[in-house]
Formats: structure tokens, C-alpha cells, sequence
């Protein structure tokens, strides 16, 4: 069993969705194991319905794996460069990609 | 002889003019997407049936791919076919236009039907292409579990999310 680390912003529903994708099961068959139906388990990875870590944690082990939770230090720094680069245009992120790659193999062929 | 310059547009024109359908996941998927994240290679994810891997093939060859390891950065030339190609679950590639990585099954995923399911259709400098959603970049990276893609596993989870939650006030 594989555990995962839950980080915060991410909606419960996606921990849901990512391991019954990795167990190659449909919604149906997961609602079935744990007892719920198929709408359900779509509005859970949907986030439309508040759901308790409990029933995601259900959820999540019916499909072989397993969620833990941990504290870690604040750092939206990351988060902070993703939302400039979300500002950005499909096209100017390739071209940032590229103008980083540029300055990595100038510095290592200085190197 | 450097390695060429990363010009995956390219790569993506010549996919296309063959009929080649793939998807692109990883790195460069998550670039798309808008994460900041820096990659030297594309991953891309084909259809397996024999047409596509035909056209894939033929695509390989007109951007002169070549296997590339560390020790050969410039690549050692290969000759493969549709079914070839088939027969090796990843292949690590250099061409005429960067880095190529051709994956049949990225970790936690089936393969392309699993990824074209959610997958959006983009265009990346003029040239359309249809890349995993960002939902099953992470799928993949997380089941992949390397150290590079744990570094950035967090900030792709916030994104998904929409953002971290507001900071409380101190207590």
C-alpha cells in the first residue's frame, strides 16, 4: 500500500479521482465497495459536495492506497513563481522554458 | 557536437504532418499548464495501434532520432519500424529539435486512451497539440515517485486546488 501526502490547497476529490485512476477503477465500482453510490462518488471528485477526510480516506484505501497527513513549514514561495507563470501566455512559458535551459547550459559550459 | 537546441514545437509539426495522435505528459505538460517547472525533454504518449505507430516511425526518422544515454548525448542511431518501437516500453530520444522521450504506459496511467481521455487540445506556437490534464500529470508523477518530481509534486497539487487556502490570522 502506497501512502500519499496530502498538501493543502489540493481538493479532497482529487486524491479520489488520482488513486481509483491508478487502480483502474470506474466510479461505479468504487461506490460499490465502499457502499455509496456512483453520483456520489462523481460530486466527491467533482469537490461539488463538502466530504468528510473520513469517507475520502474510504475511498482512497478502496482503491489500495492510503492518504497520511502531515505539518510542514509555510512556503508559498513556489506558488507565488506558478501564478506569475500562469499570468503568462502557453507561448511565453515555452519561451521562458527555453531562456532558462539557455542560461543553464551557458553556466555549465562556463563551468 | 552540442546537443540541439529544444524546439519542441518542432518536434510536435513533424508528429503532426505524419497523422501521429499522441499525448504529451510530464515536464513539458506541466510547463503548458502553467507550472514553473523547467524541462529539456518532451514526453509524449502515442495510440499503440499499428497505423499510429507506423506514422510515429516515420516521424522518428524525418527528425533523425537517435537513442540518447549520458554517455552518448549526441545519440546512437537506431533502426526501428512500427512494431520495433512497440516492443521497448520508453525510449529515451535526441533529434534534430531536443529531447524526446516516447513512453507507451507513464507510471499510474494505462497508456493513451487513459491520458486522451481528459486531456485539452493547445496550441504551442502556432502548433496544436493535446496535452494531459493537469490532474493526470500528477497521477503519473506522484505514481513515478522520483525525487525531482516529489520537489514539485506540492506546488502541482496547488494548482489543482486553486491555490493554497487564505493564511489564518495568528491565533
Amino acid at each position: 500500500m502506497m501512502h500519499h501526502v496530502y498538501h493543502g490547497g489540493m481538493e479532497l476529490g482529487q486524491f479520489v479521482r488520482e488513486a481509483r485512476r491508478r487502480a483502474g477503477l470506474s466510479q461505479r465500482e468504487l461506490a460499490a465497495r465502499v457502499g455509496i453510490s456512483q453520483p456520489q462518488v462523481a460530486r466527491i471528485e467533482r469537490g461539488s459536495v463538502d466530504t468528510s477526510f473520513r469517507l475520502v480516506r474510504r475511498l482512497v484505501r478502496a482503491s489500495g492506497f492510503d492518504v497520511s497527513i502531515e505539518l510542514v513549514d509555510l512556503d508559498d514561495s513556489a506558488w507565488s513563481v506558478a501564478q506569475t507563470q500562469q499570468r503568462m501566455s502557453i507561448d511565453a512559458r515555452v519561451r521562458a522554458n527555453r531562456a532558462l535551459l539557455s542560461v543553464a547550459g551557458a553556466a555549465k559550459d562556463h563551468a | 557536437m552540442p546537443e540541439p537546441e529544444f524546439r519542441p514545437e518542432e518536434i510536435f509539426r513533424i508528429l503532426d504532418e505524419h497523422g501521429v495522435r499522441f499525448v504529451v505528459v510530464g515536464g513539458f505538460a506541466a510547463i503548458l499548464h502553467g507550472a514553473p517547472y523547467v524541462t529539456f525533454d518532451v514526453d509524449v504518449v502515442p495510440a499503440v495501434d499499428p497505423g499510429n505507430l507506423s506514422a510515429l516511425s516515420a516521424a522518428l526518422k524525418e527528425m533523425h532520432a537517435r537513442i540518447w544515454t549520458n554517455d552518448e548525448p549526441e545519440g546512437l542511431s537506431f533502426d526501428h519500424s512500427g512494431g520495433s518501437l512497440a516492443m521497448t516500453k520508453i525510449w529515451n530520444l535526441v533529434t534534430d529539435h531536443g529531447r524526446l522521450d516516447v513512453t507507451f504506459e507513464p507510471s499510474g496511467t494505462t497508456g493513451f486512451d487513459d491520458l486522451r481521455r481528459d486531456a485539452v487540445s493547445l496550441r504551442v506556437m502556432g502548433q496544436p497539440v493535446d496535452v494531459a490534464s493537469l490532474a493526470d500529470v500528477v497521477r503519473s508523477k506522484q505514481a513515478a515517485g522520483r525525487r525531482k518530481d516529489e520537489l514539485m509534486l506540492p506546488v502541482l497539487r496547488e494548482m489543482l486546488g486553486g491555490g493554497p487556502p487564505p493564511d489564518s490570522p495568528p491565533g
